[in-house]
């Protein structure tokens, strides 16, 4: 099954700045604007990569859930592509 | 001109990122996929020589480059979800911009981009098989400027990037990535510029898996060994699949260059895995 909604989402996490930022502030309202299953929101809500990683997801991806984390928000990841 | 020089060079972000907080940021990110995983993590000191030893590669693969004099640097590399995303992912992608910007950190990249080079490849594709995705916007990344922070720190000539698939699957065979590079050497054997290509990446390496920190050294060695024995085309028979066992599917853009050069023998090699994530690997072919 495709999780390209789920994907999509990661992906905006990193390279939409106001996509993280209204993540900061409301997630649930963010995770709406996707079509995304109850499993994969949970997965999403856990921020553990490796449960995005058993939902298909790529093993890159998954670590930008991280960024939501508060010790990994200053990390130099999110200032490098 | 035939090409004047070819290198491969690996383009693993904790090259260029400051040893000490931000090799630990790198590290703890990564190690969150494998919280138990097989990380050695390096002391300070242990970054720092890495970091040298990293310097003096660098070091040798830009003399072997301004040595030959080349007017344009072709950069195969993969992207890593900046340009591409499932909506749209192009086996092989040439650049067809008229300039061409990134950002790592604190340092900022921006050359001209050989369109004309990059248009003259695309069409010599066409005319043998070889259909190129192409475009003219592109934002460079670390795929590419962690090198040409070594390599080409000032924009005295452009750049041309090629992308090669090697991120998501599916991703193209190693024989394709090698008959891209040829048909890429005969596209440099017409132009009247003198032509270089760099290919980045690698080399083993499990970024986003639990196997992050795994180096499968040996593999490693057994490729550098054969580009130094110059039978690369011999690697054409392996699969992706043998490839990404390895943590080697970035091998692929090497492949484009092992095309290009054909039966020459590496004229330099160095290799040292960084007990983080990545072996770091760095050919080079002197040709003229």
């Amino acid at each position: 099954m495709s999780c390209y909604d789920l994907s999509r989402l990661l992906f905006d996490l990193k390279m939409n700045e106001s996509t993280y930022q209204r993540s900061l502030s409301d997630f649930e309202a963010v995770m709406a604007d996707y079509d995304l299953s109850a499993e994969e929101k949970d997965a999403l809500r856990s921020g553990d990569p490796r449960k995005l990683r058993q939902l298909g997801v790529h093993g890159m991806l998954c670590l930008y859930i991280k960024r939501l984390s508060p010790q990994f928000r200053d990390n130099i990841y999110w200032a490098q592509k | 001109m035939p090409l004047v020089s070819a290198l491969c060079a690996s383009h693993a972000p904790n090259i260029l990122l400051e040893p000490g907080r931000e090799w630990d940021d790198f590290m703890d990110l990564h190690y969150s996929m494998a919280p138990s995983g097989t990380a050695r993590r390096p002391t300070f000191e242990q970054q720092k020589k890495l970091r040298q030893d990293a310097e003096a590669a660098f070091a040798a693969l830009r003399a072997d480059l301004e040595q030959a004099k080349p007017d344009v640097l072709i950069v195969v590399a993969n992207d890593q979800f900046v340009n591409f995303f499932w909506n749209n992912i192009p086996t092989f992608f040439v650049t067809t911009a008229d300039e061409v910007k990134g950002q790592f950190t604190r340092h900022k990249f921006h050359y001209k981009n050989h369109k004309e080079l990059g248009k003259a490849i695309v069409r010599a594709g066409m005319e043998r098989g070889i259909d190129f995705s192409y475009g003219e916007h592109i934002e460079l990344q670390h795929t590419q400027t962690v090198p040409l922070y070594f390599l080409l720190p000032k924009p005295t000539i452009p750049i041309l990037p090629v992308y090669v698939n090697t991120w998501v699957d599916p991703a193209p065979s190693p024989r394709r990535c090698y008959q891209v590079g040829e048909l890429i050497r005969a596209a440099a054997d017409q132009s009247s510029e003198r032509v270089a290509i760099l290919a980045t990446g690698g080399l083993s390496h499990f970024p986003g898996s639990p196997h992050i920190g795994e180096i499968d050294e040996s593999f490693d060695h057994q490729l550098l060994d054969v580009m130094r024995q110059g039978k690369g085309k011999s690697l054409v028979d392996y699969s992706v699949q043998d490839l990404l066992q390895a943590g080697d599917t970035e091998f692929l853009n090497w492949m484009v260059v092992v095309g290009a050069i054909g039966d020459a023998k590496a004229t330099y090699t160095g290799y040292m895995p960084d007990f983080v994530a990545t072996g770091w690997g760095f050919v080079s072919w002197k040709l003229v």
